[in-house]
């Protein structure tokens, strides 16, 4: 543990001396403290339509720092919409800070993208977490520095990992035990897979993280430093009580001061999270049990009486509406919010039918977009949503359409059939000369895959077949007795990838070998395993490739915001300076102002719709016209009817704070 | 000079109206309320009365600025406060339900007070720390006051909500038309109303039978339409309830209204709540709201589960003990006898400070009676023949309410109706219960309602747990072997740390540390059965056990100790203090 602070501290110390070079560049990745500089580098060369917003202090003393982007820099509160991009919650996918600053990049760069929005970019929430990528030795850990007593023992963080073997990295531990339940994968021996006890077999191995018992409690590296995984922060399906998701929603410094901002700036309209999840592959995850069917709602008996409702019976919200409405105080808006409240049918846990049309439509047409990157490759899913996550507590509670997106996953393995090149029905057929013919490689391939001895390789073979002590012949009855190569069956399918990349792409740096190692309480260990981050991190060369293909994306969906304007007017004179005004109200996005999960939690306001101007009273009709909701593409009108003595021209607002605004001028009689 | 200025302001200002700034003196009274200013004097008061025994700090500030104080009640001289149980006390979470500031001021003044003096009260101080916050919610006390307002109205925090979602802020508020300073309802003159003159009991309205005249329609409550969109009042302050906001368990606005946009936007509350956190020795909080006349528990919502049964026996244990002490209480189930809520106080401090909680609904309207003794003994069926019981209309709790009012508080609770030009509505009336009545108990009864309310938190403290610690054997087995068994008992109702706490692994659970230098420690454990010598012996680190002592009840645990000379047994609790007891092998 000493160890290890000392070492963070020398890196710390690295990175001062080195200087805080903060070029936007991407052939490498960014810590938090350079990240940062990179973010007021922005700021300091644009101050016309960039601006910094310090959120908060991590516990570990980094700042968390939010880049505003747009034409409104300069005023407090915004009359144009705005997009969120919040990025690494988690703390543990740098790719996706990169990402973030590859937005801000373009957002710079290109003063379309925000000539009528307003663009939040968070790169770095958790930045205590974020540091752990350049921090020695290398961990995967989401926690901030919130100290946290996981043990619940007499001391607070006394017992994390140690990196034994030196080596900077922090993997596994395995150690032979009676009661062990591990056993390497027969045909893959670097990988360990969970003995199954149905096919006879029998665990040989402990499996621990590399480190002491600092503590002597008889548990390794189970109270390690920190605290918080900020990325499941957030009041949406928070889950108390659980390891690493803190006390209450935003009891940490970054989440509470996210939160404060998101709520205080509601123009917020579209919500994206860079991260580990990919709402924009994959919907929102439904099917969560809890969920309120709000078509088939039971009445508790005790209000049933009050509404005249059947306890007996389910009801559809519609129904039940139509139930309360005679019962509420005339004028009273009755809402669904008010009866789902009422009811306490509780929060609503799966996305609702009517958003998932567009997220559907939206992920069929973003893997054309990936496709025409060429970056469809076939790659292990992205990871699910987490509850707690800010792109959950977005579409949930903010009602904003939201969108997480990652940008890198291990490639998929392709099973080669094993439609092995030389069988042993085909090497009866060849000739010596013929064999000899095809080749060190493809020979030592050959015997790999009939699991001849590791020693076993094509030179001895071919030495073998010239020197006459072997023929092919032999060979193949050989081949056949020899019994079949062990399967790599029970190894982890991501474990698996991994190690394939690993080997394939990095020269088998992604990947530890097993190392024996004498460990003072477990004895005869070895140490090795996958190099943390290898799973979600590519290398720093790949970086601009991957994002210059993925992130346009988010403009490609900023593009389809709802957008609020008045399609037409009309004025009617009636006769006696009386006049029926009607107009026309139009969302020319694509998306639905609001979201249906917006209009179920009332978060976004109507579109407000107003007459202004003097000279004019209203007969029938409100000086502000609430229109609840418009689809995409969808048109509602709002109708008054006026009384105007003298001519008068008045101008009608159609306003919203996520869609854009509007305003037409009317002539009433005839006013210039 | 400008302060010199504003000083002579304010005092020509006090001298003026000296029934406001009557001083506050100890020993405090209770035959009025107390306003915001008020019950930051009296607190002053008490801690220059009481300047040993008390600190006075400010815990943060509310939306409008307006300090949230704390007055901790702690002997010095048997320890810091962190070292005994606590137990923490506050009032007015809803801005009108302000008796709640009157029973913790009590509370205060009567303990201080008796000190020294009464043997149980001496002990209680001496043996617990009190944490009493009278006002959590002091810009609604500032403006319960101030401004005009119902018996009910003035709840909210003061953060601004667009309540009727038409893009302006908190611009529709009542409008107190007659300048009373109370908020009533309005009413007027319709041959089509629904509402009648009540035979019994000219001013108050009961509903027309189907065919009969109608008289009165009811106008809702004083008030212009001022934002011009056709509706009355419907956009006051918030709404964000104070006791919706807090981050356990909270959810947002369309689960349950009035939670505000995220948990702990509000700021005075959310220092008021790490305040509490950094109290680790609350054993028990009490939460005084109004009304109705219960002492409700948790679990605020189904979902959440009910308590560990041995949490169960001890809210029992003590509410229905407060039932007796306060006659009329319904000891209850939050969620299950009244309704669900989400991110309430009580739960924060029961799941997330590990406290056992309550939360008082005090003041009850079957309290304002008028009757003999005979006729007390014939109970009307309920709400009557006229219909359900309301504010306004004429059943037969009314009529005796209004006889109440006239009679014991010579008419000061309800307004004769009274002519008034409306700009809306014409010529209407305006008359009915005021701010002070309903909620509120009149000045002549609060002295009773403090008191037995302070009482049922005493009774509470009372049964904050209290450790002992004995060393109760110490054998030689052999060599320099020893056998050392010791008890932790406790003979009150609150365990070392509740049940719940330990299920959710809040906090680590008490320790019992075995040390000695030149003894070690070779095994240790529970002590399951001494006359069988069974022992649950812990695998690692035996000198060091992890344990909670129940209520009304106690542990055993025995060690196994090699060496010589003296042992050091230390037991140390977030609730139950630390205890040390030295034995020597020999």
């Amino acid at each position: 543990m000493k160890r290890m602070r000392w070492v963070f501290l020398l890196s710390g110390l690295l990175v001062l001396a080195s200087g805080l070079s903060a070029a936007a560049t991407f052939d490498r990745y960014h810590n938090p403290a350079e990240m940062n500089a990179a973010l007021r580098e922005f700021a300091e060369a644009s101050p016309g339509f960039v601006k910094i917003h310090t959120l908060a202090k991590s516990p570990g003393g980094r700042e968390v720092v939010l880049i505003e982007v747009g034409p409104e820099v300069a005023k407090a509160s915004k009359a144009l919409p705005a997009v969120f991009v919040g990025a690494n919650f988690e703390g543990t996918v740098p790719l996706s800070g990169e990402a973030a600053l590859y937005l801000i990049r373009q957002l710079v760069d290109k003063p379309d993208a925000r000539k009528d929005v307003t663009w939040y970019v968070l790169p770095c929430p958790n930045p205590d977490a974020a540091a752990g990528y350049f921090a020695k030795p290398l961990v995967e850990d989401p926690r901030n520095a919130t100290p946290h007593n996981d043990d619940m023992d007499d001391a607070v963080d006394e017992d994390g990992p140690d990196d034994l073997d030196g080596n900077g990295l922090i993997t596994m531990m395995r150690v032979k035990d009676p009661a062990g339940e591990w056993l390497p994968v027969p045909g893959e021996p670097r990988l360990m897979k969970k003995a199954d006890w149905a096919k006879g077999e029998k665990g040989l191995y402990k499996l621990y993280t590399e480190g002491l018992d600092n503590d002597r409690d008889g548990s390794y590296n189970e109270d390690g430093p920190g605290g918080v995984d900020i990325g499941v922060q957030f009041p949406h399906l928070f889950k108390f009580f659980a390891p690493e998701s803190g006390a209450w929603p935003g009891s940490e410094p970054e989440s509470f001061a996210v939160m404060e901002f998101v709520n205080g700036h509601k123009e917020i309209g579209l919500s994206f999270v860079f991260g580990a999840s990919n709402f924009c592959f994959e919907p929102p995850r439904a099917g969560r049990k809890g969920d309120a069917d709000l078509n088939q709602i039971k009445i508790p008996e005790r209000i049933a009486g009050y509404i005249n409702a059947d306890p007996n019976k389910t009801y559809t919200m519609a129904e039940i509406m139509d139930l309360v409405k005679p019962l509420v105080p005339e004028g009273m808006e009755l809402t669904e919010s008010m009866i789902a409240s009422f009811l306490g049918l509780g929060a609503a846990v799966n996305p609702l039918p009517e958003d998932l049309k567009f997220y559907k439509e939206l992920s069929d047409k973003y893997k054309e977009f990936l496709k025409t990157n060429k970056l469809d490759e076939k790659r292990l899913a992205p990871a699910q949503d987490k509850d707690g996550s800010f792109e959950l507590y977005a579409y949930y509670q903010l009602g904003a359409p939201s969108f997480s997106l990652d940008f890198w996953t291990l490639p998929e393995v392709k099973e080669d059939k094993k439609e092995a090149e030389i069988t042993p029905e085909k090497l009866e057929k060849m000739t010596n000369d013929e064999f000899i013919a095809l080749g060190e490689e493809k020979i030592d391939a050959f015997l790999k895959a009939s699991g001849a001895p590791a020693q076993f390789k094509a030179k001895q073979v071919i030495d073998a077949l010239k020197g006459g002590m072997m023929d092919t012949k032999k060979m193949a009855e050989m081949m056949k007795q020899m019994p079949k190569p062990p399967s790599e069956e029970g190894a982890d399918p991501k474990e698996k990838a991994l190690l394939a990349w690993s080997d394939k792409e990095l020269g088998g740096k992604g990947f530890v070998a097993w190392t024996p190692y004498k460990h003072p309480t477990l004895g005869d260990v070895e140490i090795g395993g996958a190099v943390p981050f290898t799973d979600s991190t590519p290398p720093a060369s790949r970086i601009e490739s991957l994002l210059k293909g993925q992130v346009p994306w988010v403009f490609e969906v900023a593009s389809r915001m709802a957008r609020i304007r008045i399609s037409k007017t009309e004025v009617k004179p009636l006769g006696g300076g009386v006049y029926g005004v009607e107009v026309w109200v139009e969302n020319s996005g694509y998306l639905p102002y609001p979201t249906a999960m917006g209009r179920r939690n009332t978060r976004i306001l109507p579109v407000i719709v107003s007459l202004e101007g003097q000279g004019f009273e209203i007969v029938e009709g409100k000086t502000r016209s609430l229109v609840q909701a418009i689809d995409g593409h969808g048109v509602q009108s709002v109708r008054w009817i006026v009384r105007a003595e003298r001519p008068v021209k008045l101008q009608v607002k159609a306003e919203t704070q996520t869609a854009w605004s509007d305003a037409r001028a009317l002539d009433l009689g005839g006013a210039k | 000079m400008k302060k010199a200025l504003m000083l002579s302001l304010i005092l020509c200002f006090a001298a003026a109206m000296p029934a406001q700034t009557a001083k506050v003196t100890v020993p405090l009274r209770f035959d009025h309320y107390y306003t915001l200013d008020q019950v930051y004097e009296a607190a002053r008061a008490l801690n220059q009365a009481y300047p040993q025994m008390t600190t006075v700090e400010e815990v943060g500030k509310s939306e409008e600025g307006h300090p949230i104080i704390a007055v901790t009640v702690n002997n010095p001289k048997t320890g810091p406060a962190l070292s005994k149980p606590g137990i923490y006390v506050d009032g007015n979470m809803h801005g009108n339900e302000i008796q709640g500031g009157e029973i913790s001021l009590y509370l205060l003044d009567y303990l201080l007070g008796n000190y020294g003096k009464n043997k149980e009260v001496t002990e209680l101080l001496d043996g617990n720390v009190f944490y009493v916050v009278p006002v959590v919610n002091v810009d609604g006390r500032y403006h319960f006051f101030k401004d005009a307002n119902t018996p009910s109205s003035n709840r909210s925090l003061r953060i601004p909500v667009d309540d009727d979602r038409d893009g302006l802020v908190d611009e529709d508020f009542p409008d107190d038309l007659d300048g009373d300073g109370n908020i009533c309802m309005m009413r007027k003159k319709d041959p089509f109303g629904q509402f009648k003159t009540d035979p019994e009991d000219p001013r108050l309205m009961v509903p027309v039978k189907p065919g009969e005249k109608g008289e009165w329609t009811i106008l809702g409550e004083e008030g212009i339409d001022n934002d011009g969109d056709g509706l009355v009042n419907e956009d006051s302050e918030g709404y964000v309830d104070p006791n919706r906001q807090w981050g356990f368990d909270w959810a947002p606005g369309y689960v349950q209204s009035g939670s505000g946009d995220y948990p702990f936007q509000a700021v005075g509350l959310k220092a008021l709540a790490l305040w509490t956190r950094t109290k680790t020795n609350i054993c028990i909080g009490w939460t005084f709201h109004n009304f109705g006349g219960m002492y409700l528990r948790g679990p605020s919502r189904k979902g959440l589960g009910e308590y560990p049964p041995q949490d169960v026996a001890v809210y029992d244990y003590i509410g229905k003990q407060a039932e007796r002490i306060t006659p009329g209480y319904k000891y209850m189930i939050s969620w299950k006898d009244l309704y669900t809520t989400y991110g309430d106080s009580l739960e924060w401090l029961c799941q997330l400070c590990g406290a056992y909680g309550y939360c008082g609904e005090v003041f009850q309207s079957e309290s304002e009676t008028f009757k003999t003794a005979d006729e007390k003994a014939i109970r009307p069926a309920q709400g009557g023949e006229e219909g359900p019981a309301s504010f306004l209309m004429g059943d037969a709790t009314d009529r005796e309410r209004l006889k109440y009012s006239d009679n014991l508080t010579l008419g000061e609770l309800y307004k004769p109706w009274k002519a008034f030009r409306h700009p809306t509505y014409g010529d209407i009336e305006i008359g009915g219960w005021v701010k002070m009545s309903s909620r509120l108990p009149a000045a002549f009864m609060l002295q009773d309602l403090v008191h037995r309310n302070a009482m049922a938190v005493v009774f509470s403290a009372k049964h904050t747990p209290h450790v002992t610690l004995d060393v109760f054997e110490v054998r030689k087995l052999g060599g320099n072997l020893y056998r050392v068994r010791t008890r932790l008992a406790n003979d009150k109702a609150m365990p070392t740390m509740t049940y719940e706490a330990q299920r959710a692994k809040l906090y680590p659970k008490d320790t019992l540390k075995v040390s000695g230098g030149a003894a070690k420690v070779v095994a240790g454990g529970v002590l399951v059965n001494a006359y069988r010598d069974q022992v649950a012996y812990k695998k690692d680190r035996p000198e060091l056990q992890f344990l909670v002592v129940p209520g009304f009840g106690r542990v055993e645990y025995q060690f196994l100790v090699e060496g010589k000379g003296e042992v050091k047994l230390t037991y140390a609790s977030r609730h139950g203090g630390t205890l040390e007891k030295t034995v020597k092998l020999d």
